[in-house]
C-alpha cells in the first residue's frame, strides 16, 4: 500500500477563517491521493475504484481485505450514501455518508411517508426481497439512516434493502437510534463528519432470515476532518445497553475491511472520544460504555449487563484549539 | 397521505415527529417519540395518528385472529466468511 498522510497534524483549525484554508490544503492532498491511487491501481488488486468518491474521506472507498467477502459484491452510489452490497449476505457490507451541518439542518423531520423496497440496481439473484424480512422478528435496520437526509430522493434511497440489515428490534429502536442521534449532533457541532456504517458477521455460525444473513454486530465509523481523528461505535446486534468505542485499526482487523484507506495509520490506531448514544428521554438510564472484550457475540450479549466497566477510549493529546470540541463531546451524550 | 393499509404490505412507513410507523405483514411497528403540541402542528399530528389507529383497529376487528402470531423462523447457517 502507499503511505500517505491525509492531513498535516500540526495544522488544526483555530477559527472559521483558518478552517477554509485547511480545506484547500485537503483538496490539494486529495488530488495527490488520486494520482497515487492511479499509480497503484495496477499493482494492487484490492484497491477498488468507486463511482461516488464524494461519500468517502479523501475520496477513497473502503477496500475488502478478507477476499471471501469480495464475492458477489456490487457498489451502490446514491445521492446520500455509497454502499458495497454483498450477494452472499444480501446486505450492505458498508454504507458511507458525508454528514454536513448544512444538510442536517434541512433534514429536521417533518411528517413523511416512504417505502422499503428491494434495490432495482442489484442483481435479482443476489439481493434481499421484502419477503425475506417478513415475519422474521427483525427490524429492517438502516445503515445510513433516513433521518440524516434532506431531500425526498435521498430519503427514498435510504429505504433500499441495499442499505438495510436484519437488526434486533430493541437495538434498532434504542441504543442504535441513540448512536445515530449522537453522530448527527457531533456532525452539527463540528461542521462535517465522514461516517461509515455496517454489519459485522463474526463467529462460526450465523442466523439467517429468508435468504438474508443476520449480522452479529454493528459498527459506525466516525472520522472528523476537523480533528483528524477517528473511532468507531461497536455494538452487538441484540437487545443491549452496552456499546464500545474502538480504534479503526481494531475494527478493521475484526471485520476484514480497510475502512479508511485515505486516513493515516497513526490516526486509525488511536480511538477519538465519541459521545455516548443519546437516549430519547433524559429519564432513561442511558447506555454504558464497556471495553471491547465485553461486547460479546449475539447470544451472550443480552445478559452482559452484570459486569460492565467503563473504559474510556484513549484521548489524543488535545491541542488547546480543540479542547472546546473535546469538552463538547464529553457533554453531548447526556 | 396515501392510505395506510395495515398488515397488507411490508413496505409502507410513516414518520411523524420522531415517531416511526412501519407496516409489516404480521404487525405494525410504532417506535420513537412525539410531542403533540397544543398548536396547529399538534392537531395535524394527532389527526394523522388517529386515522392510522382507526385503520389498524378496523382491520383487526374485521379479521379472524389467532390468539398470538407465530414465532419467527430463524435458521442457523455456517458463517461464509
Amino acid at each position: 500500500m502507499w503511505s500517505w498522510s491525509p492531513r498535516s497534524n500540526v495544522l488544526l483549525p483555530q477559527s472559521a477563517g483558518t478552517y477554509n484554508i485547511f480545506k484547500k490544503i485537503n483538496q490539494a492532498d486529495h488530488v495527490k491521493t488520486i494520482y497515487s491511487f492511479l499509480l497503484l491501481a495496477s499493482v494492487s488488486a484490492s484497491v477498488s475504484a468507486t463511482n461516488c468518491p464524494q461519500h468517502f474521506a479523501a475520496g477513497l472507498a473502503p477496500m475488502i481485505v478478507n477476499q471471501k467477502m469480495a464475492a458477489a459484491t456490487q457498489e451502490l452510489c446514491y445521492e446520500g450514501y455509497g454502499a458495497m452490497h454483498s450477494g452472499v449476505t444480501r446486505t450492505p457490507l458498508w454504507s458511507a455518508e458525508h454528514l454536513t451541518r448544512a444538510n442536517l439542518e434541512v433534514a429536521q423531520s417533518l411528517s413523511r411517508e416512504d417505502s422499503f423496497h428491494p434495490d432495482p440496481n442489484l442483481l435479482i439473484n443476489g439481493r434481499a426481497e421484502l419477503k425475506d424480512y417478513s415475519r422474521s422478528g427483525y427490524d429492517r435496520g438502516h445503515m445510513s439512516p433516513n433521518s440524516d437526509f434532506s431531500t425526498r430522493t435521498a430519503q427514498y434511497e435510504s429505504f433500499s434493502l441495499g442499505n438495510i440489515v436484519p437488526q434486533d428490534a430493541n437495538n434498532n429502536r434504542q441504543i442504535w437510534s441513540g448512536v445515530e442521534r449522537s453522530t448527527r449532533r457531533l456532525a452539527k457541532a463540528q461542521g462535517e463528519l465522514y461516517v461509515i456504517t455496517g454489519p459485522a458477521f463474526l463467529g462460526n455460525s450465523l442466523n439467517r432470515v429468508g435468504n438474508v444473513l443476520v449480522p452479529t454486530h454493528l459498527y459506525k465509523v466516525v472520522y472528523s476532518p476537523m480533528l483528524n481523528q477517528a473511532a468507531a461505535y461497536f455494538v452487538a446486534n441484540t437487545a443491549t445497553s452496552n456499546y464500545s468505542v474502538i480504534s479503526i485499526s481494531m475494527l478493521e482487523a475484526k471485520i476484514g475491511i480497510n475502512l479508511l484507506p485515505g486516513v493515516s495509520q497513526s490516526v486509525k490506531n488511536t480511538a477519538m472520544q465519541l459521545p455516548a448514544p443519546t437516549p430519547y428521554s433524559r429519564n432513561e438510564s442511558g447506555y454504558t460504555q464497556v471495553g471491547i472484550d465485553q461486547i460479546s457475540s449475539a447470544s451472550a450479549a443480552a445478559g452482559a449487563g452484570a459486569i460492565n466497566y467503563v473504559q474510556g477510549s484513549k484521548l489524543v493529546n488535545a491541542a488547546p484549539a480543540i479542547a472546546a470540541t473535546v469538552q463538547f463531546i464529553r457533554n453531548i451524550g447526556r | 397521505m396515501s392510505e395506510f393499509q395495515p398488515f397488507k404490505n411490508e413496505s409502507q412507513t410513516v414518520e411523524i415527529g420522531n415517531l416511526k410507523i412501519e407496516n409489516r405483514l404480521d404487525k405494525v411497528s410504532i417506535y420513537g417519540d412525539i410531542d403533540i403540541t397544543q398548536d396547529k402542528i399538534g392537531l395535524n399530528h394527532a389527526r394523522t395518528l388517529k386515522s392510522m389507529f382507526d385503520q389498524v383497529v378496523s382491520t383487526l376487528e374485521a379479521a379472524e385472529l389467532p390468539d398470538a402470531i407465530q414465532a419467527p423462523v430463524v435458521k442457523s447457517v455456517p458463517n461464509p466468511f
